[in-house]
């Protein structure tokens, strides 16, 4: 079976402005070498990748974690030593991925980070929000708005894409990001100002 | 990159969104259109020849664009190169919709997004951050200003 890579390797390059849910070193054991490699592993969404250096621009590789088990492993080799354990399609066990924090306080972050990673745990969350959302909106005489596109660009820039479309799109969410990064910390209500920023920068 | 086939293939085999058989025809040049089994589950879009138990393939449904194509199909691209499409046929406008949205719905950044543009909403209407009472208001994936410094 094909894993589509561009798609997989366009999300991973394209979402490196934006902080991931967890990234850090692990050591990773090697099946073939079984010493403990030094990795920088970055978490986002369902999906973990291991890089061999933090600023490398392809991942060496990439785990999915839906319906995989993590669990601390005692009596390791490595102290901080965890287990992430996915399925396989027969049921007869999964591959184990046998990694190790650099301490205790990594190993609770990244225990923690993983187990909340699946797509299914996320799409029940959804629905009840929604729908308090809707409610309130309706409650309030007030028109629902939508969650914000993927890009907002994508929405209104029309086919063929030339380079000088793109050109100027990207170089307007440079700008916009350069802006965000020179504002000074946020008001005394800090979540407005959040929203504000964020509205701005979708609606490029 | 290296990844772990049957991984994929154990996730290939879970339940599904929605599954259906339809004309794919890929993106490079001079492609033809084939029957497949086409399946989403969770943020991927695997696809199988019709007789088969493994997948021909699958697709991450992220920083993606799907575009419906005239009559009744639609279009997946990839954000960074939208030149590049998988083109699929339905037998119907309504299968046509169906998916679509369900395409669009599947994305894990989506529905991240939507989630954190819910809170705020439910937060600025009523004072309250309605992510408290699920005990995760503190979990880093739900937090806005995702940007790195």
């Amino acid at each position: 079976m094909k894993l589509h890579q561009k798609p997989v390797l366009s999300f991973f390059r394209g979402c490196r402005t934006q902080a991931p849910d967890r990234e850090g070193i692990l050591l990773k054991k090697g099946t073939r070498n079984t010493s403990y490699q030094r990795r920088w592993f970055i978490l986002r969404g369902n999906l973990l990748f291991y890089l061999e250096n933090q600023a490398d621009h392809t991942p060496l590789g990439l785990i999915l974690l839906e319906n995989s088990q993590v669990e601390p492993r005692l009596g390791a080799t490595e102290p901080y030593a965890f287990t992430i354990l996915t399925p396989r399609a027969e049921g007869t066990g999964g591959r184990a991925y046998k990694l190790a924090a650099e301490n205790q306080e990594e190993l609770g972050a990244w225990l923690w980070a993983l187990a909340g990673a699946s797509w299914r745990r996320l799409v029940v969350l959804l629905p009840p929000l929604e729908a308090r959302y809707r409610e309130l909106c309706q409650a309030a005489g007030k028109e629902p708005s939508s969650p914000p596109e993927d890009c907002g660009f994508l929405a209104t820039l029309s086919t063929p894409y030339s380079f000088q479309e793109l050109h100027e799109h990207f170089g307007k969410e440079i700008r916009v990001l350069q802006m965000v990064r020179r504002r000074p910390q946020a008001s005394p209500n800090g979540s407005r100002s959040q929203v504000e920023e964020e509205q701005e920068l979708n609606s490029c | 990159m290296r990844y772990n086939e049957k991984e994929l293939q154990a996730l290939s085999r879970q339940p599904a969104e929605l599954a259906a058989e339809l004309g794919m025809r890929g993106p490079k040049k001079g492609s033809v259109l084939k029957r497949r089994l086409v399946k989403l589950v969770v943020n991927f879009l695997f696809y199988f020849r019709t007789d088969e138990a493994e997948p021909v393939g699958a697709l991450l449904l992220e920083r993606c664009r799907v575009t419906q194509e005239e009559p009744s199909g639609f279009s997946i691209s990839f954000m960074e190169d939208p030149e590049r499409k998988y083109h699929f046929e339905c037998c119907s406008e309504e299968q046509c919709q169906e998916w679509m949205g369900a395409l669009r719905r599947a994305s894990y950044e989506f529905m991240r997004r939507s989630l954190i543009f819910y809170r705020n909403e439910i937060q600025k209407m009523t004072g309250k951050d309605p992510l408290e009472q699920f005990g995760i208001s503190e979990e880093a994936r739900f937090q806005l200003g995702g940007l790195k410094a």
